[in-house]
C-alpha cells in the first residue's frame, strides 16, 4: 500500500516534468487529423497540399516576414483523442491556428473548444453541414463542401433529367443519411413530380451489397441515390460491377467519380455511375490547374486529389489574410478572412463573411473508361458554380438562430 | 408496405441464395473462432485480424503472379497459409506458455495481438485502399427471375459446403481431430491419457487461423480492404458463436445461416431496417436458449 | 508502521492533487481531470471484475450511457444541472441491472461475451439514433454551470467526485457486502451452500460498478462538455480492462495507477506517434507475461502479503 501510494506519486512528478512549447517568431499551424487507418487516403493529401503551399510561400519570405510552421497530431479518428490533441496544441503549443479534421464528431467538438478559446479552426474534410451551419460561430471556418451543399448542387443537376421514381440507399450514419435526403429533398422542391419508391440503409462497413442490391433492382426505381463514404465508395461499385447493377438503373453516388474511388478499381471500376466532386485533376482543362497538378506530381510523385486542393487554398487563405490583417493576431485575421477572395487551380474561391464556408465549384459527371489512364474518369462533366447552389446567408441565419 | 406480400415475392429465391453466400464467409470465420474456442477455451478477439490479414496476403499474391483466374485461386490457398503461419509462431510463441492462465489474461493477450497486427498491417501494406478484382471466370452475374447474383456469390455457395465438409472429416475422421474433440470435451484427461496436448492446441489454433485467413481471402474481390475491417467482424463473429453455442462447431454454422439469412430477407422485409433482423434473431434466440441452439462446451 | 504511513501518503496525495492546478499549466491541469475520471472508470470496473469475479467485459457501455444521459438532460430537459448529474449514473445503474439479468445465468467467459456483445447493440442504437442521440457525430458544446465550467473548476469538481467515489467505493469493499462478493468470486460454490444469494449479490455489484462508470461518463461530460458514441465501442472497454490488469486487478488501488500510466501514455504517444496500437498491444503483452498481479499487485504481495484480501 505505502509503495502503491509512492508509485502513484513518481507518475504524477514524472508527468509534471513534460516541458511546455514556447511561442517563436512563425505563424504556427497545428494540425489535428486522422493519420491511422483508412482515412489517411484522404488526410494525407490535405497535408501534403498545404505543405506544398506552405514551403512555396515560405521560400518567398513567408508572410509578414514569418515562415509558416506546421505540427500534426494523429487523432486515430477518435474524437476524444482529437479534442486532447487540440487542447495540447493550443494550451502548450500554442499554435496561432487549428487545421483539420475528417472526422466530424472530432471537427464539432474541437469547434466548440475553439469558440472558447478564440482560435481560429479551419475545417478541410468533415462534410457536416452543421460545422458552419447550426452550430458556425466567428472562429470556425468551412475549407471544403459539406452535405448541404452536395444535396443543392446535385439536386440541380439531376432535376434537368427525367427520372421520376428514386430510391434512397446508403451508410447508416449520420454523412449518409445527410447526403441522401440533402439530395432528395431538393430535388423534390425543384421538381415536385419525383417520388420515393423507398429506402435501404446498411451498416457502415457493410462487405456484402448483393441482398440490398437485389431488392433495389426488384423495386424497379429509375435512380438510385447512394450514400456511401469513406471505404463503402469503392465496396458497392464493386458489389455493383459485379450485378450488373450500373447497367441495370443509373445511380449516384457523391465522390463516385473521384480518384479516390476510382484509382483503386483499375478498369474494373463500373461505368456510367453519376458522381460528384470538388476536384478533378484533369478537369478543368485550365493553365492554373495544370500547373497544381504538375507541382503536385513534382513533389509527391501522384496525381492530386480533393484533399490536395483544401489543404493547399487553406494554406493560401492563412498567408492572404495574415498579410492582409497586417499583424498576426487572431482577430484581425478573421476580419480578413471574411470576404477574402483567392484565385485556385478550379477558378476563384470566396470564403463567405456571414458563414465562414468557403464556395467552390462542384463537378458532376459520369464515370467512363479513359484512353489516357488506366483508371476510369469523368466524363460530361458539368461544373456547377458555388454561388448556384450555397445556402443563402438568410437561411443560414436562420439554421443558427435555431 | 406489405411486409408477407415482400416475403413471398419473385425475390424471396435470390435473397436466399444471396443470403447463404453470406453465410459461406460468416461460417468460414466463426467456425475457426469456434474451434479454437472450443478446445484451447480463448475467445481470440485477434481472430479479426487474422481475417484482415488474410485479405491483405490475397492481395499481395494477386499482385505478384499479376492477376487472372491462376493467382486468384493461388490466392485462396497462399493467403491463408500465410495466415496460418502467422497464428503458428503466436501459439507457440505466445499462447503454448499461458494456458495455465485465466481466461481473462489470454482474451486480453488475443487483443494485445488484435493491436499489435493492426498497426504490423499498416507497416507492412500502407494506409491505403486495396482492391483485387474477380476473376475473369467469376465476373458477371446469373438472372434468377430478372434479379442478378454475381458468379462470386455461386462460387461461395460452392466453397461453404466444400469446407463444412472438410471441417467434418477433419474432426471426425483424423486422429488429431478426433483428440482435438476429446480435448474440447475434457483436456485433463485427454493429457492425462498421455496425448501430447500442445500438438492438439498447436493444431487446433493453426486450423483456426486458416479458417479466418481463408474467410479474408475469401471477402477480398467484394470489397475495399482496408484497415480496420476487423472491429466489425469480430462482433458479428461473437455473436454467432454465442447463439450456436460456444464452442460447437455446428453451431457456428447454424448461427451463420440465422445471420445471413435474417439479414437477407430482413431487407426483404423492411429494406429501412434491414441491418436490425439478425440482432432480433440473436435475442429471440437467447431469450428461449440462453446458451446457445447446440450444446456448448463450456 | 506502514499501517500509518498510507493514509499519511494517500493525504500527502491528495493535497498535491488539490495544489495541481496552482502550479500547472492549463493543458497538464485538464490531462490531471481526464487522468481522475479514467482511474474513477478503472476502478469502478475492478468492483465487478477483480472483486466479485465478474467478466464484465462491457463497462465503457455504462460510462458511454452515464455521460450521455448527463449531456442529453443538460441540452434538453431544461432540468436544474444536479438532476442530470444524477439522471447520468442512474440510467447507467439501470442498464447495468437490465444487461446483468439477461447474462448472470451465464458461466463465465460465456458471460463477458455475451456482455460485450450487447454493448455493442447499445452502442450501434446511441450511434444510429440522430434525432435523440445525435448519431455519430455526438453531442457538442453542452451547456455547463458557471463554478465547473472553467478549467480550474472542472478539475475541482472532478477531483472532488472522484475522491469522494473512490472513498464510497473502499467502503464498499471493506463492509460485509464487500467480503461475501469476494467470497463468492473466491468460491461461489461453497458461498451458495452457506446461504448466500449468489445471483443476488452479483447483481448488486453489477450495478454498483455500472453506477460509478456513470459518474465517470457524467465527469466526462464536465471535463470535455462533448460526448460521442466512441466512448462506448467494445475496444474502449478493454482498453479499461487492460489499466485494471496493468495496475492490478486484486488490489483497490491498482486500476488507478494503470488508468494513469495509459492515459499519459496516450497522450504522449498521440504527440509523438501514430503507432499506438504497437505500443500498447507490446506493453500489454509484456504485462501479461511477466506482471500478471499487476504492478501493484507484485508490490501489494512483496510488502503486504497478509493485508491484502485479494493477493
Amino acid at each position: 500500500m505505502r509503495k502503491a501510494v509512492s508509485f502513484l506519486a513518481v507518475v504524477l512528478s514524472t508527468f509534471c516534468m513534460a516541458g511546455s512549447g514556447v511561442a517563436g517568431e512563425t505563424i504556427k499551424v497545428g494540425f489535428v487529423d486522422t493519420y491511422t487507418g483508412p482515412a489517411t487516403t484522404f488526410t494525407n493529401d490535405v497535408l501534403d497540399g498545404f505543405k506544398m503551399a506552405a514551403e512555396k510561400i515560405n521560400a518567398k519570405g513567408g508572410v509578414l516576414g514569418r515562415k509558416i510552421t506546421w505540427v500534426t497530431r494523429d487523432d486515430k479518428f477518435k474524437p476524444d483523442i482529437g479534442l486532447t490533441m487540440a487542447k495540447e496544441l493550443i494550451l502548450k503549443e500554442d499554435v496561432d491556428l487549428l487545421v483539420g479534421t475528417i472526422n466530424s464528431a472530432t471537427a464539432l467538438a474541437i469547434s466548440d473548444l475553439c469558440r472558447k478559446e478564440k482560435i481560429p479552426f479551419l475545417v478541410t474534410f468533415s462534410k457536416s453541414d452543421k460545422i458552419t451551419g447550426e452550430k458556425g460561430h466567428r472562429y470556425v471556418f468551412g475549407m471544403n463542401e459539406n452535405t448541404e451543399m452536395v444535396g443543392r448542387a446535385t439536386a440541380k443537376a439531376l432535376a434537368k433529367r427525367k427520372f421520376v421514381k428514386y430510391w434512397i440507399a446508403g451508410d447508416d450514419y449520420e454523412y449518409g443519411h445527410a447526403i441522401a435526403n440533402g439530395v432528395f429533398d431538393h430535388l423534390k422542391t425543384l421538381n415536385p413530380k419525383v417520388q420515393l419508391l423507398g429506402q435501404s440503409w446498411w451498416k457502415v462497413g457493410e462487405t456484402d451489397f448483393t441482398p440490398y442490391i437485389t431488392q433495389i433492382l426488384a423495386a424497379k426505381p429509375d435512380f438510385v441515390i447512394v450514400a456511401t463514404g469513406g471505404g463503402g465508395m469503392v465496396n458497392f461499385q464493386k458489389a455493383a460491377q459485379s450485378t450488373g447493377f450500373n447497367k441495370k438503373v443509373p445511380f449516384y453516388q457523391h465522390t463516385a467519380i473521384e480518384l479516390s474511388t476510382l484509382m483503386p478499381q483499375g478498369q474494373n471500376a463500373p461505368e456510367g455511375v453519376y458522381g460528384t466532386a470538388n476536384y478533378l485533376f484533369y478537369y478543368p482543362d485550365t493553365k492554373e490547374n495544370k500547373a497544381f497538378v504538375e507541382e503536385f506530381r513534382k513533389a509527391y510523385n501522384r496525381y492530386p486529389k480533393s484533399g490536395a486542393l483544401y489543404g493547399y487554398m487553406t494554406a493560401e487563405f492563412i498567408a492572404k489574410s495574415f498579410e492582409k490583417a497586417g499583424k498576426i493576431d487572431r482577430e484581425k485575421f478573421i476580419d480578413a478572412m471574411e470576404g477574402m477572395t483567392l484565385p485556385s487551380p478550379v477558378g476563384t474561391m470566396e470564403m463567405r463573411a456571414c458563414d465562414h464556408q468557403v464556395t467552390l465549384p462542384m463537378f458532376f459527371g459520369v464515370t467512363k473508361k479513359s484512353t489516357q489512364y488506366d483508371f476510369l474518369v469523368a466524363g460530361d462533366v458539368v461544373s456547377v458554380p458555388g454561388k448556384e447552389y450555397m445556402p443563402s446567408c438568410a437561411e443560414i441565419a436562420k439554421a443558427r438562430a435555431k | 408496405m406489405d411486409f408477407a406480400a415482400n416475403l413471398i415475392s419473385t425475390g424471396t429465391l435470390s435473397q436466399i441464395l444471396v443470403g447463404l453466400s453470406r453465410t459461406t464467409i460468416l461460417f468460414i470465420v466463426s467456425s475457426g473462432m469456434s474451434l479454437i474456442l472450443g478446445v484451447l477455451r480463448i475467445p481470440n478477439v485477434a481472430h479479426g485480424s487474422l481475417y484482415m490479414i488474410g485479405a491483405f496476403a490475397a492481395w499481395t499474391v494477386i499482385q505478384f503472379l499479376g492477376g487472372g483466374l491462376f493467382a486468384f485461386l493461388a490466392a485462396m490457398i497462399v493467403a491463408p497459409l500465410i495466415v496460418a503461419a502467422v497464428g503458428f509462431v503466436l501459439e507457440r510463441g505466445f499462447f503454448s506458455y499461458l494456458y495455465e492462465r485465466e481466461h481473462l489474461m489470454l482474451l486480453l493477450l488475443t487483443f494485445s495481438f488484435a493491436l499489435i497486427l493492426g498497426d504490423l498491417v499498416k507497416i507492412v501494406w500502407g494506409p491505403e485502399y486495396r482492391s483485387v478484382t474477380v476473376p475473369a471466370f467469376f465476373q458477371g452475374s446469373a438472372e434468377i427471375f430478372g434479379l442478378p447474383l454475381p458468379w462470386y456469390n455461386f462460387f461461395l455457395l460452392l466453397i461453404g459446403p466444400c469446407i463444412a465438409v472438410f471441417l467434418w472429416l477433419v474432426i471426425n475422421k483424423t486422429k488429431l481431430g478426433k483428440i482435438a474433440r476429446a480435448a474440447a470435451v475434457d483436456g485433463e484427461m485427454v493429457g492425462a491419457v498421455g496425448i501430447n496436448v500442445g500438438r492438439i492446441f498447436a493444431f487446433t489454433f493453426v486450423l483456426g487461423s486458416f479458417l479466418a485467413g481463408l474467410g479474408g481471402a475469401l471477402i477480398a474481390p467484394m470489397v475495399n480492404i482496408s484497415l480496420g475491417m476487423d472491429h466489425s467482424l469480430i462482433i458479428e463473429t461473437f455473436l454467432i458463436v454465442i447463439i450456436g453455442g460456444l464452442g460447437n462447431m455446428w453451431g457456428a454454422l447454424l448461427g451463420s445461416l440465422i445471420f445471413g439469412l435474417t439479414q437477407s430477407l430482413g431487407i426483404l422485409v423492411w429494406p429501412q431496417f434491414g441491418i436490425a433482423f439478425p440482432y432480433l434473431a440473436v435475442v429471440a434466440v437467447l431469450v428461449v436458449r440462453p446458451r446457445g441452439i447446440l450444446s456448448s462446451t463450456w | 508502521m506502514r499501517r500509518s504511513a498510507a493514509p499519511l501518503l494517500l493525504l500527502l496525495l491528495l493535497a498535491a492533487l488539490l495544489a495541481l492546478p496552482q502550479v500547472l499549466p492549463r493543458f497538464h491541469t485538464y490531462v490531471a481531470a481526464i487522468v481522475l475520471l479514467t482511474a474513477l472508470l478503472a476502478t469502478s470496473l475492478n468492483l465487478a471484475i477483480g472483486y466479485t469475479g465478474l467478466y464484465q467485459f462491457g463497462h465503457a457501455v455504462f460510462y458511454g450511457v452515464g455521460a450521455y444521459g448527463t449531456a442529453l438532460m443538460l441540452t434538453r430537459s431544461g432540468m436544474p444541472p444536479p438532476v442530470a448529474f444524477l439522471v447520468g449514473p442512474l440510467a447507467a445503474a439501470a442498464l447495468s441491472l437490465v444487461m446483468g439479468l439477461i447474462c448472470i445465468r451465464l458461466s463465465k467467459l460465456y458471460f463477458g461475451m455475451l456482455q460485450i456483445s450487447l454493448g455493442s447493440l447499445v452502442w450501434a442504437v446511441v450511434y444510429r439514433w440522430y434525432s435523440f442521440t445525435g448519431g455519430d457525430d455526438g453531442i457538442h458544446g453542452i451547456p455547463l454551470p458557471d463554478a465547473i465550467a472553467s478549467p480550474k473548476g472542472s478539475y475541482y469538481f472532478t477531483l472532488t467526485v472522484t475522491a469522494v467515489c473512490a472513498f464510497a467505493m473502499y467502503r464498499i469493499v471493506r463492509s460485509p457486502f464487500g467480503k461475501v462478493i469476494q467470497g463468492i468470486r473466491d468460491n461461489p460454490v461453497r458461498a451458495a451452500a452457506i446461504g448466500v444469494d449468489v445471483r443476488l449479490h452479483q447483481l448488486a455489484s453489477l450495478v454498483i460498478a455500472g453506477f460509478f462508470g456513470g459518474v465517470a461518463g457524467s465527469l466526462f461530460v464536465v471535463v470535455e462538455s462533448s460526448v460521442f458514441p466512441d466512448m462506448m465501442f467494445w475496444t474502449f472497454s478493454l482498453e479499461v480492462l487492460i489499466m485494471c490488469l496493468l495496475g492490478g486487478m486484486y488490489t483497490f488501488f491498482g486500476p488507478l495507477v494503470g488508468a494513469s500510466v495509459i492515459v499519459l501514455l496516450r497522450v504522449f504517444a498521440s504527440v509523438h506517434t501514430q503507432y499506438w496500437g504497437l505500443i500498447l498491444g507490446t506493453i500489454l503483452t509484456l504485462v501479461i507475461i511477466f506482471l500478471p498481479d499487476g504492478v501493484l499487485g507484485v508490490f501489494a504481495r512483496r510488502s503486504l502479503p497478509k493485508e491484502d484480501p485479494g493477493a
